[in-house]
């Protein structure tokens, strides 16, 4: 094995340690805890044995194992990109919800004579 | 506003009762130029007149308090669709029969108000949608006339009905309609998904003439021509990702 695959190897080990460590005290969930350690074992079966990805990528019919990686590559990127873009538009709606609630909840009433300067801080 | 010298508000055309009953909405955002003015016109023929402060970073709400309105404040900014909807759904909650929204920038006139709610008073229809195309425009520039042609077209193409204006900001609804409405596009976008949830709804509406103003300081305020391909593409991922 040359120095880059003991050092992949090495830090792949580190990351699925980790995420275990994260899934078994509660902090992440079952469900992306075991989407992270296929991602680490994978990963780390064709780095110890990249002739892998030549047998895999002949299968599926594409010509080079370099390229077999480039696509997945290229796929799960896109995938994770989907999941980030709609999990920030439900942040916003919520966000939305939430000021609406504040400003329905606290309506400033018209006082034409004077305006009424305690309430708020000016800017 | 440094065009002409405004009508009242032709209350009279309007009897009290309606009046008490319709509340208007005004979304507004960094409007201490024209909001005051706007208000106290509004407000010498209508009692309830709601500012929607969407996050204004100057002194929007206190110009809008002194001038007559209830304003709510959001505290960070969330877009005209937005401020409108908080404007709405208080409006129902203070027991509004008919809710009117109106632009912030001055372009819009009261004395369009009672054409555009007396068809809703009588149940004639639940929604009116005003159009500057069927009505008078003052100095039009030319490139806005374009892209609110390509936005009537778009609105057509997406959601099937034949308006002459999809992107005028004087409205009116009924409750019922009001109550049916959830505008979840917090940007521009949202007055192309009004239109859609127009359609869904099912409800009769009618567009009617209205008179734009276009000043200096409203075309300053307004939307640029070259963000049209941003809001178009923002409703379709809004309408994708529903």
């Amino acid at each position: 094995m040359s120095v880059f695959q003991y050092l992949a190897l090495t830090v792949l080990l580190l990351l699925s340690i980790s995420t275990l460590r994260a899934g078994i005290r509660g902090r992440v969930r079952r469900r992306i805890v075991a989407f992270w350690l296929l991602v680490w074992i994978t990963t780390g079966v064709f780095a110890a044995w990249p002739h892998g990805t030549l047998i895999v990528a002949r299968a599926v019919g594409i010509g080079r194992g370099t390229d077999l990686v480039l696509y997945s590559f290229v796929f799960v990127v896109l995938i994770g990109f989907f999941y980030i873009y709609s999990r920030f538009r439900r942040v916003e709606r919520d966000l939305t919800r939430l000021v609406r609630e504040l400003a329905v909840r606290d309506p400033i009433l018209p006082k034409p004579a004077a305006p009424d300067r305690t309430r708020e801080a000016q800017d | 506003m440094d065009e002409q010298e405004r009508a009242s508000a032709a209350p009279s055309e309007l009897p009290e009762s309606m009046r008490r009953r319709l509340f208007i909405v005004i979304a507004a955002y960094n409007e201490s130029g024209a909001i005051a003015e706007v208000v106290r016109e509004l407000r010498t023929g209508y009692p309830n007149v709601v500012v929607v402060d969407d996050g204004s970073t100057d002194d929007t709400w206190q110009h809008a308090q002194a001038a007559g309105a209830i304003v709510l404040r959001h505290l960070v900014n969330r877009g005209q669709g937005a401020a409108l909807q908080t404007g709405i759904t208080y409006a129902l909650t203070a027991g509004a029969e008919v809710i009117a929204t109106f632009d912030a920038d001055g372009q819009h006139s009261p004395d369009d108000l009672p054409a555009l709610v007396r068809p809703i008073f009588a149940s004639e229809v639940d929604i009116c949608l005003g159009s500057r195309f069927l009505g008078q425009v003052s100095a039009m520039p030319l490139h806005r006339r374009w892209m609110l042609h390509g936005a009537v077209a778009f609105t057509r193409l997406t959601s099937g009905l034949r308006l002459s204006d999809t992107h005028n900001g004087l409205r009116a609804f009924s409750r019922r309609a009001a109550q049916h409405f959830d505008i979840q596009l917090d940007r521009m976008a949202h007055a192309s998904e009004l239109i859609d949830q127009v359609r869904s709804s099912a409800l009769p509406y009618r567009e009617i003439p209205v008179h734009i103003r276009y000043t200096r300081y409203s075309l300053a305020k307004g939307q640029r021509s070259s963000a049209a391909l941003r809001v178009a593409l923002e409703y379709l991922i809004g309408r994708l990702l529903r």
